[in-house]
């Protein structure tokens, strides 16, 4: 068993590399690779030093090769696989990469206090779906969400509230998955109406305004239009909106 | 509107014929696995159907007017992908699959994702029952066509697939190159009296029926009912024949090839202004994907493209970039339809952490706006806006393009640099956001009503510096240094001993 420690010692080294790059999705920057790769060899070379025996075991293939004891096709296999492999490591780091520069941006801004609707000024601070208040016609006004729904919103966010609608794919950011736990059920339905009223235009600078595809809905919906579709989408991802007395305190 | 009575009539004359037609190998239909339970489907299709295909299955949902083509309409039982013989009701299964995998090239999203299996035999049993005519219960299909394997594609197969598709006139619809522009395109109308375009051939991921050479083969076989697109095994009885046309309509399929830069390569010489010159179709090129202009009043819901493609060259004096696409109609704005057109958009001065809003810039941030069009030409905007453009002096940029056999090619190019500030400077390496927009004249596409893209880049590549390879080279080296250093060390060692 002794006799083999290079080689476990190697396909080990190689099954972590192939784990982290395979395995972990959605994939791990390079940087973080690097370091993570680093401690693995690390951990692997104090392991196999640690017992003088185990030591001489692991480095007697290599020095078969070097003293040139190990078959001929090893040998050159080895010696020259090292020059080519410092190489093509080098010539990745180095190899001029023309991908798109990269654009911090975020994805749930701080809402504003207060926002414009139609000219008035609305506070977004402690505001409810006023159509929930009246639990008797709640249905109503989801159906009537609905239909909103698919007139207007549909396209890109999808039939089925997934962000997967036929207009999708054209657009960057990719527009919001109702059904992920990521989005509106994070969200409070005072910040999904800011989101809706104002579209990507009314967007904080931080969060790239000028990219989202999110029409400012107040110029096409009534301000209870707007709150019916929040119902129905809501309803239709079957998720409830965070509520205000849940929000931490600040 | 065709009286539905007609239609009805029409419906029953072409099952009975294709009853005893064709001389295809069939097999039994394979039996349904789920039974009905009709309260469940109910609730299912409600839930999930009626936005498009309505209360009643007429396919009138409040969405049903907003996208093309129209949800299909299930009160006459005509179904499109089967594989039943021209004329015939689908099988359960053909109608599964549908559902399962949904449409492409329409809004018929795939129900996989989001229904379980049971529930989506529950929608196949329901969509049955608003079959007015009663056909599910009294035609119901038991035999369908049995496909055998698909054939090898070879060259041959290929080339005797192009004579059939031109012996056999597929190319009055679809176009000489298969772009769906034919001198027939665009008259046809589907049994509801609906305008309907053949498909573009090389776009595959919008055939309705899937794009494998199966799913090609069984279109030809069993036509769409409802549509122009008849059976052919009338007109090419041998199976074979079948498979060479389809192995002839997969090779024309060009997949998307998607990306965020649009890369320009360096020339040493002048750049091309013949867009199908080898140093043009040599050039990298990359879809960008469309979506209608639903953001701005006017909506439009139903846009004519949805990909544009482009590729880009630069000298030491000018960069030009050439868009193509796929149009079934050269419309010149002729009669009352206006004229086709594209445009490209980009920022007037780069920012490092901003960009003008993607649909024709904002107030603060500007876009330089290049629009030719297939009647007057190159034209030039500044635009703060949808609402505030203003024309502008093309000055040194040009515009040259043209359309043949179903696709245009508009080649676009301007000095790297102007040294005024009123328009942005090119430099190899620096990163520029381009965005696109297109316009059908014969869809009576014109201002917002249009398709449009998002940001992307356009990228002058640099021309690769030899010393880039010498980093490389030196580790090689010294890594190869390293070994013979060290096997002298080990073997000097040995010596000795």
């Amino acid at each position: 068993m002794q006799r083999w420690t290079f080689h476990i010692a190697l396909c080990l080294w190689l099954a972590i590399l192939a784990g982290f790059k395979l395995l972990i999705r959605p994939p791990m920057p390079a940087s973080v690779l690097t370091i993570y790769m680093v401690l693995v060899t690390l951990g692997i070379m104090i392991f196999v030093a640690a017992n003088e025996a185990r030591f001489q075991a692991f480095l007697a293939p290599l020095k078969a090769v070097f003293e040139g004891r190990a078959p001929k096709l090893v040998q050159a296999l080895v010696l020259a696989g090292i020059p080519l492999l410092a190489a093509w490591g080098t010539w990745l780091r180095t190899a001029p990469s023309y991908d798109a520069p990269f654009e911090a941006r975020v994805v749930h801004p701080q809402p504003p206090l207060a926002m414009q609707l139609s000219g008035k000024k609305l506070n977004l601070a402690g505001l409810q779906n006023p159509l929930r208040a009246n639990a008797a016609d709640l249905d109503k006004h989801t159906v009537e969400g609905k239909r909103i729904y698919y007139q207007n919103c549909f396209y890109c966010h999808g039939d089925a509230l997934a962000g997967d609608g036929h207009f999708a794919n054209a657009f960057t950011p990719i527009p919001a998955n109702f059904r992920d736990v990521g989005t509106i059920s994070m969200l409070q339905e005072s910040f999904v109406f800011w989101r809706v009223a104002t579209g990507g235009p009314g967007l904080p600078k931080g969060a790239a305004p000028w990219l989202s595809a999110m029409p400012v809905w107040q110029n096409f919906l009534s301000e209870d239009e707007i709150w019916k579709a929040i119902l129905y989408i809501y309803a239709g991802s079957g998720s409830t909106p965070r509520t205000w007395e849940e929000a931490p305190k600040k | 509107m065709i009286p539905r009575i007609f239609l009805i009539a029409a419906l029953l004359a072409s099952s009975a014929f294709a009853g005893d037609a064709p001389k295809m190998k069939m097999e039994s239909v394979r039996a349904t696995p789920v039974a009905a339970d009709p309260a469940a489907g109910k609730k299912l299709y409600q839930r999930w159907c009626t936005q498009c295909h309505g209360d009643e299955g007429k396919g009138d949902g409040p969405a049903a007017e907003f996208v093309y083509p129209r949800p299909r309409d299930f009160t006459l039982a005509l179904y499109k992908v089967r594989s039943t013989p021209s004329g015939q009701l689908p099988t359960d299964h053909d109608l599964f699959k549908v559902i399962s995998e949904g449409l492409p090239g329409t809004s018929m999203p795939a129900w996989n994702k989001y229904l379980s299996e049971n529930e989506r035999w529950q929608l196949v049993h329901y969509v049955k029952t608003f079959d007015t005519l009663g056909l599910f219960k009294d035609e119901a299909p038991t035999q369908r066509i049995a496909m055998d394997s698909p054939p090898q594609i070879t060259p041959v197969l290929i080339a005797r697939g192009k004579e059939l598709y031109q012996s056999k006139k597929c190319w009055e619809c679809h176009g000489k190159e298969g772009r769906g522009d034919g001198n027939k395109a665009d008259t046809q109308k589907d049994d509801w009296g609906f305008p309907i375009r053949p498909v573009n051939f090389t776009k595959s991921w919008r055939f309705r029926g899937g794009d494998r050479i199966e799913d090609i083969f069984r279109t030809f076989t069993t036509g769409f009912n409802g549509t122009p697109m008849p059976s052919f095994v009338d007109a090419i009885p041998a199976a074979e024949d079948r498979w060479a046309l389809a192995a002839f309509i997969k090779s024309l399929a060009r997949p998307q090839k998607t990306g965020q830069v649009l890369r320009a390569i360096h020339r040493d010489g002048d750049i091309p202004a013949d867009p199908y010159a080898k140093a043009w179709e040599d050039a990298e090129f990359v879809d960008f994907p469309l979506a209608g202009q639903i953001i701005l009043d006017p909506r439009w819901f139903k846009p004519a493209h949805d990909v544009i493609t482009a590729r880009a060259l630069y000298n030491d004096k000018e960069i030009a970039v050439l868009v193509e696409w796929d149009d079934g109609t050269y419309s010149r704005g002729d009669g009352n339809k206006p004229a086709d057109q594209v445009a490209l958009q980009l920022p007037v001065t780069i920012s490092a952490d901003e960009k003008p809003y993607f649909l024709l810039g904002d107030k603060k941030h500007a876009v330089d706006y290049w629009r030719w069009n297939a009647k007057d030409g190159l034209a030039r905007f500044a635009a703060e806006g949808a609402t505030r453009m203003s024309p502008r002096e093309t000055g040194a940029l040009a515009a040259q393009g043209g359309y043949k056999d179903g696709q245009y090619r508009v080649i676009l190019r301007r000095p790297l640099k102007s040294g005024k500030e009123d328009e942005v400077p090119f430099e190899p390496g620096k990163f520029v956001p381009i965005a696109f927009h297109l316009w059908d004249g014969d869809q009576g596409e014109e201002g917002l009503k249009m398709s449009i893209s998002t940001w992307y880049y356009l990228l002058p590549q640099p021309k690769t510096p030899f010393t880039i390879y010498l980093w490389p080279l030196g580790l090689g080296f010294l890594a190869l240094g390293g070994e013979f250093w060290l096997i002298r060390r080990v073997r000097r060692k040995e010596k000795p001993a």
